[in-house]
């Protein structure tokens, strides 16, 4: 019998879904994410037998890559786990309620109420299976903790929770893998994912989505917290999702902790992406740098909004925010904004963007040097995420994503030319 | 081998700035093309690349005798053509071996063996006395004024062009750098490449001596002659020509 901390929270999560409506986001009447296409009675949180062997995709994703330990949620099952690492605990959410009950009880839910949106509040009443990863007191990794969430059949509902506690002085890297076939109908993840970083310790986390070209809806929020001179240094990168809605959330939670985020993501088709980030400062002494950087080719849809919030008392503060945004396509549109709270004197606090085009002076540089249009083009676009695919500091994961991009480049290779010759006849 | 540029008219959306040159670099050639600021000595570099900003009007150029006015930039490249720009664009996340590597590449059929490309590449920096690490930067990000002329001779020495415009190299070196990179181009002058060295000070002529000076005054090339001809404008200046021309004038 699970502890009724869970089970009390899953009733009064299931009040608030079912008092909601389906929400609509609309900011300044210009954009608007609304899901009034996706078919929620239809979908199901289906349950899977454990398997043996890795699926084929998550394969291909990982590669033979070693890792202290790997775990994959196949829609509401976990399906695979794998500690090769000893040192650390890593379970099924659902089994570390009952095997570690009273750090689970410590950590759990902490930064995430179930009464934040008709989505979060579902998350929370209908989770199944779930991570639970604890990296104890000292340990350090040198391999990465991988976690997968696995949609591969349409019509899936997977309500997802992860918990990470990465104790004081330990250093480890968690990256969670969002992958889905390109399936033909509807599924959804909804999802939740809390990261405690106690003092003194340093976690490079990442975040790798790639739902495919099916119609995969992606309602999640993803919250950090990072302790007394600790250091989260995380990367988010979005690569796929017919609409993904999510709130990224990153906390320097006590004096001398320092946050690195810097995320991508690159929308294609009809693809709708809105990412809603906040960095925030509860206390002095703490800094942050942030950086996004998103292309968009295709009819598809990007907003990114992050702001910057220093609450009252957390003076000494020393942040920096960037967005950035390359528009690829004349039927793509975007929007990126910077902004800032901040409730106290006595911060260094500031934020710059650039939406753009691509920059024809640096496209006849390359082609003074021999580079056709379409290589300059890919060229730059490629160099343009590099800052952020080397934060990953990942080699496996880093090649992934290069391969990726490279991927929806080509794919978008004619487009692109199109659009690139149009705007260098226009000038 | 030739590269020749005839009766050449441009002009930019707002005026036109060529108004007529002729100019020709034969391989073995050097020669420099002075002028002062906004005389045209840019344009007229920028549209030899075929820099989309720049519409040539009239007349045309000719590489080995085939017509590339009208030529994609990359076309030119791969003809032999090269430009040192004055101000070269940054290519964030390409370092600068992986952009030679490729530069090397779109000239060649089969792509460049990794030790060959090595090689050639450790030549040249070694010509340029650069460092080892500097390879591994962002190509032109955060480089200092110098930094990015360097950067620029190296992609020279490594591409081994037919024909290599400087589009003021020397402005923005200090002394030392300025040697360096006269040395370099010295070097580089060999019988089967052609130099032209656009620049506003005689200062480079100094170490790299032309054969053939061309001035340039209001978009036309006005006064034509050897080394002789740099040390005349050293001596006596813009003012000078400016006057000798309009004394000329019908």
């Amino acid at each position: 019998m699970p502890p009724s901390f869970v089970e009390d929270r899953r009733k009064a999560a299931l009040e608030v879904f079912e008092s909601q409506p389906v929400p609509t986001w609309r900011r300044s009447g210009f954009w608007t994410t609304t899901l009034r296409k996706l078919r929620l009675g239809e979908l199901e949180p289906r349950r899977y037998t454990p398997l043996e062997e890795l699926p084929e995709i998550v394969r291909q994703d990982l590669g033979d890559e070693e890792h202290a330990g790997l775990m994959v949620q196949r829609g509401a099952s976990v399906v695979y786990t794998h500690v090769a690492d000893e040192r650390i605990v890593m379970m099924p959410l659902e089994q570390a309620l009952e095997e570690h009950t009273d750090l689970v009880a410590e950590y759990f839910a902490r930064r995430l109420p179930y009464d934040e949106g008709k989505f979060p509040a579902a998350t929370a009443a209908f989770w199944t299976g779930g991570m639970f990863v604890h990296v104890p007191k000292d340990v350090q990794l040198e391999r990465p903790i991988q976690i997968v969430w696995l949609i591969d059949e349409p019509g899936t509902a997977q309500y997802a929770h992860t918990l990470a506690v990465v104790g004081e002085f330990a250093e480890c890297k968690i990256r969670e893998y969002f992958v889905a076939p390109d399936l033909a109908g509807q599924a959804l993840h909804a999802g939740a994912f809390e990261l405690y970083a106690l003092p003194g310790s340093h976690v490079n986390l990442a975040h790798y989505q790639d739902w495919g070209s099916g119609e995969v809806y992606d309602l999640s929020t993803r919250r950090v917290e990072i302790r007394r001179d600790a250091q989260v240094k995380w990367v988010p990168i979005h690569l796929g999702g017919h609409l993904t809605k999510q709130t990224l959330d990153i906390i320097t939670a006590e004096r001398g902790s320092d946050m690195r985020h810097t995320g991508m993501y690159f929308t294609e088709r009809d693809e709708h992406l809105d990412l809603f980030s906040t960095d925030k400062h509860e206390e002095g002494h703490t800094t942050g740098d942030t950086v996004w950087k998103g292309a968009l080719t295709g009819e598809s849809r990007a907003s990114y909004e992050g702001l910057i919030h220093i609450v009252p008392g957390a003076s000494e503060t020393d942040t920096y925010l960037q967005t950035h945004q390359m528009l690829l396509s004349p039927n793509a549109k975007g929007d990126a904004i910077p902004s800032l709270i901040v409730e106290v004197d006595n911060v260094k606090a500031s934020h710059g963007g650039t939406v753009g085009e691509l920059d024809e002076e640096q496209i006849f540089y390359m082609m003074t040097r021999g580079l056709s249009r379409t290589e300059a083009v890919r060229v730059l676009v490629e160099g343009y995420f590099e800052e952020v695919v080397q934060r990953l500091d990942d080699p496996g994961l880093e090649a992934l994503v290069r391969r990726r991009i490279a991927d929806k480049l080509r794919g978008a290779e004619q487009q692109v030319r199109e659009f690139v010759a149009e705007r260098a006849e226009a000038a | 081998m030739t590269l020749e540029i005839q009766n050449l008219h441009v002009r930019t959306e707002e005026r036109e700035i060529l108004h007529g040159v002729d100019l020709v670099v034969r391989r073995g050639e050097n020669h420099a093309l002075m002028g002062p600021n906004g005389s045209g000595k840019s344009t007229l570099a920028n549209t030899l690349m075929g820099n989309p900003s720049y519409e040539v009007t009239e007349g045309r150029i000719l590489l080995n005798g085939e017509d590339v006015t009208d030529a994609d930039p990359d076309e030119r490249a791969k003809a032999g053509l090269f430009m040192a720009f004055q101000y070269p664009a940054t290519i964030p996340g390409v370092s600068v071996a992986n952009f030679l590597r490729m530069a090397v590449n779109a000239k060649r059929e089969e792509p460049i063996k990794v030790k060959e490309f090595g090689r050639l590449l450790g030549e040249s920096m070694d010509l340029l006395r650069i460092d080892r690490d500097f390879t591994s930067r962002y190509l032109n990000e955060g480089f200092s004024g110098g930094e990015k002329k360097r950067a620029e001779i190296l992609q020279l020495a490594v591409l081994q062009p037919e024909f290599a415009v400087l589009d003021e190299t020397d402005s923005g070196l200090d002394i030392d750098a300025l040697r360096i990179v006269a040395d370099g181009v010295n070097r580089m002058r060999v019988p089967e490449r052609g130099f032209l060295i656009i620049t506003h000070y005689t200062r480079i002529l100094g170490y790299v001596r032309p054969d053939f000076v061309h001035i340039m005054l209001d978009g036309r090339i006005v006064r034509e002659g050897g080394p002789e001809l740099a040390d005349e404008l050293e001596d006596k200046g813009y003012e000078w020509v400016r006057e000798e021309v309009a004394a000329s004038a019908p």
